[in-house]
């Protein structure tokens, strides 16, 4: 017990001092999660929308592949990113192994299937001749698909709430691809490993509360945003 | 309508701030090397202050990847690093067999020792540490082990070896696969025993619970080898910048910030350097 | 009056079935037509095939004379509208809803907006532009789904039943405004419907459809004196007001 008092103790005065260190690590966090999150929105969505209205051979098959990819293990993902991304790889030219790019890259891989499968389940979920009376109103195919993402605005907002809450509490392939290394792709998650490894209880503790607090408060902002818009 | 806009600004922004860290230009490369570590080198603190120095003094820039002796070697062998710092002799010695390496040299060492609970149940303390592990596995008492392929796996498995003994599959001998902090949690927990590095010891040991029980045998020193990479089988090491690194460590300056490293925070020195000398002087 | 659209061995197969076989269809400027039939009889697949909005099998749909080639579709729905059984509408105010056809062929929000309003007087729901569109009764919201259409000015209104799933006072009300605000617009129009009311109140022809197939068409008054089956008969019967 004392432990987890001890932990808050220092948790709050690394946060009151404003820890270059921690500051450094939570701001790398949110950098690479909400790059990785944006990432995916631009291709989940315009995916989502699309596998959710049009019609092809092997749609379900591929709609299934979508939704598999939703509970992908991140640390598969991040073993196969990592071997892609290794200098002998099939991608080593692009040279961004252990950096936060590659971290970003990992994460958008884990993301997008999230923010698809969401889509494609908020779209379907429109009324059923929506799309041909936004047709029918004279709207091309990319007004039609603006406004129909617009109407499905609020569970898309949920997807864009699953797809963060994804990545920024992932670890293992942020540690895979990035390395933690200190300064460059040490981020809230994978510092914290590091200090349980180290023993450092106090430490992970803090930086742990800091990754709570971060993904809380962002939450709460989509949260605000998504129920204030809400017909009742 | 108007907060999403703003929300995708923020993000936006945010993107942009993200860019200039994943930007790097050509000749950046060559700056960079890869140093393939053991987490407990990286948890001793020794290199968050050895690497900025190395840094600022030659320009380059490193990625200290810290993994067990294992991972960094197979690492090595794939020309995914460009330098290794491990503790592992006898893989050492293979890995220099095959090739892989181009040159290996001795940078430092420091000890294990076996820890374990006060009571000490198998009646280990003080003997040699090939007794007590016949005594560890005789009593059927709990051990605690890294089952990593890490440099302090290895050890350890080296001294059953020379016990005579094969603790796979018995019920007493734990494999934690994590890390030393953890695995020192793990035998502190279920008071047992444990094969550690006195560094990460000394860091933690006020919330174990766990006393040095077998220390100063021959057989428990911990040596480091600095191994630079072979380009010619991996073109894309750099083995400048890993000859830079190697160098460094065994520069003398180098070998005085390390001998001196640990003192003030636990009154004695965590590693001892040992740049030059050679192995059999060590008594190994 | 000329031809303002025009259909040719319209053929169209809905999940392998045959759904609608129709040699010659054509509507004139200004003409009101209505389409009667069972359920099943091919009414929705006539009014979704005529918006290129169902793919055909086979024919050729003319808009005043000019083909409608699969990259003109857009620009020919955009002469046109179309309203459904249900109001589908979108979830924002009624102003917007409203605008939102206009908004759709490059109008300014202000302008289309302003335009919007006066839509929705036409309709008499001018007081209800601020209301949310989830706030509306059935009569409100159909009513605010025609001012949608009416908005964008239409030579041609297509309307599936539009009036299925409102209560008789509000349908009885409604489709007098409605009759009266297309003869006053000069609006071309085709009423999908299996209710005498719409039928008889607004249109010129009348068209009855049965298994995809036209079976008899006429001036409604023709039509009720011959009744060519079954349904037309049941239809004669059933009687609301006016005719």
């Amino acid at each position: 017990m004392d432990l987890i008092l001890d932990g808050i103790r220092t948790a709050l005065s690394l946060i009151f001092s404003l820890d270059r260190e921690v500051l450094a690590v939570t701001l790398l966090s949110l950098k690479v999660s909400c790059s990785a999150t944006l990432a995916s929105l631009f291709i989940g969505i315009p995916a989502g929308v699309l596998l959710a209205l049009s019609d092809f051979p092997g749609r379900r098959f591929v709609i299934s592949l979508v939704n598999t990819g939703m509970g992908l293990p991140p640390v598969v993902v991040g073993l196969f990113v990592t071997i892609f991304l290794w200098r002998n790889g099939p991608l080593g030219f692009l040279e961004i192994l252990y950096t936060p790019a590659a971290m970003i890259l990992a994460q958008a891989v884990i993301a997008t299937p999230i923010v698809t499968g969401i889509t494609i389940a908020s779209i379907q979920n429109l009324p059923a001749n929506l799309k041909l009376q936004v047709r029918a109103l004279g709207a091309t195919r990319l007004q039609t698909v603006w406004i129909l993402v617009r109407e499905a605005r609020l569970p898309l907002l949920a997807a864009v709430m699953a797809g963060f809450g994804g990545v920024i509490s992932e670890v293992g392939a942020s540690i895979m691809v990035g390395g933690n290394i200190k300064g460059q792709t040490r981020v809230l998650t994978t510092a914290t490993v590091m200090e349980t490894g180290k023993g450092d209880f106090d430490v992970a503790i803090a930086l742990s509360l800091i990754l709570l607090a971060l993904t809380f408060g962002v939450n709460y902002l989509l949260t605000v945003i998504q129920q204030r818009e809400r017909p009742r | 309508m108007k907060k999403t806009r703003y929300l995708i600004a923020a993000a936006a922004l945010l993107c942009a701030l993200a860019i200039p860290a994943t930007a790097a230009g050509p000749d950046a490369l060559q700056k960079i090397i890869i140093l393939a570590t053991t987490t407990s080198t990286q948890d001793s603190g020794l290199l968050d202050v050895l690497v900025p120095l190395f840094e600022r003094e030659s320009g380059f820039q490193v990625k200290t990847i810290s993994v067990g002796s294992g991972q960094a070697m197979k690492m090595g062998e794939k020309g995914e690093a460009d330098v290794l710092l491990v503790h592992s002799p006898e893989a050492e010695k293979k890995f220099m067999a095959d090739g892989f390496g181009v040159t290996r040299r001795l940078v430092m060492h420091n000890d294990f020792i076996v820890v374990g609970p006060a009571t000490d149940p198998a009646k280990i303390k003080g003997v040699s540490a090939a007794d007590a592990m016949k005594r560890i596995a005789q009593s059927g008492s709990v051990f605690a082990s890294r089952g990593d392929n890490s440099g302090t796996h290895a050890k350890e498995k080296g001294l059953w070896k020379g016990a005579a003994i094969n603790p796979e599959g018995q019920i007493w001998y734990q494999q934690t696969g994590l890390g030393m902090g953890q695995t020192l949690n793990v035998a502190a927990e279920k008071r047992g025993y444990t094969l550690t590095d006195r560094a990460t010891y000394l860091s933690l040991k006020k919330r174990l619970g766990l006393e040095i029980l077998v220390e100063g045998d021959s057989k428990l020193l911990n040596i480091y080898h600095v191994i630079e990479l072979n380009q010619v089988s991996w073109p894309k090491v750099n083995s400048q910048g890993g000859k830079a690194f190697a160098d460094f460590m065994l520069a003398k300056k180098t070998q005085e910030i390390i001998g001196s490293f640990g003192v003030d925070k636990f009154g004695a020195p965590l590693f001892f350097p040992d740049a030059g000398k050679k192995p059999e002087t060590l008594g190994l | 009056m000329s031809n303002l659209l025009e259909a040719e061995n319209l053929r169209i197969r809905r999940g392998g079935v045959q759904v609608l076989d129709l040699p010659r269809f054509s509507v004139a400027t200004e003409e009101k037509v209505a389409v009667v039939g069972p359920n099943g009889a091919g009414k929705s697949s006539l009014l979704l095939g005529l918006a290129c909005l169902l793919r055909r099998e086979t024919g050729t749909i003319s808009f005043k004379g000019e083909p409608v080639m699969e990259r003109g579709e857009t620009a020919y729905r955009r002469k046109i509208a179309m309203v459904f059984q249900e109001p589908l509408l979108f979830d924002t105010t009624v102003l917007d809803n409203v605008a939102e056809g206009l908004r759709i062929r490059g109008k300014g929000r202000e302008e289309a907006r302003d335009i919007a309003r006066d839509s929705l007087e036409l309709f008499k729901v001018g007081q209800l532009t601020g209301r949310s569109a989830h706030k509306l009764s059935g009569g409100e919201a159909q009513r605010v789904s025609l001012a949608r259409a009416f908005a964008v000015k239409p030579e041609l209104i297509l309307m599936d039943e539009p009036f299925s799933s409102l209560d008789l006072p509000t349908r009885i009300v409604l489709a007098e405004d409605l009759g009266r605000i297309l003869h006053e617009s000069g609006t071309a129009a085709i009423i999908a419907t299996h209710d005498r009311l719409e039928a008889f109140h607004v249109v010129d022809r009348l068209l009855v459809l049965d298994g995809g197939i036209v079976v008899q068409e006429g001036r409604p008054s023709e039509v009720m004196a011959q009744p060519a089956n079954a349904f037309v008969a049941a239809f004669r019967r059933t009687s609301y007001s006016g005719l």
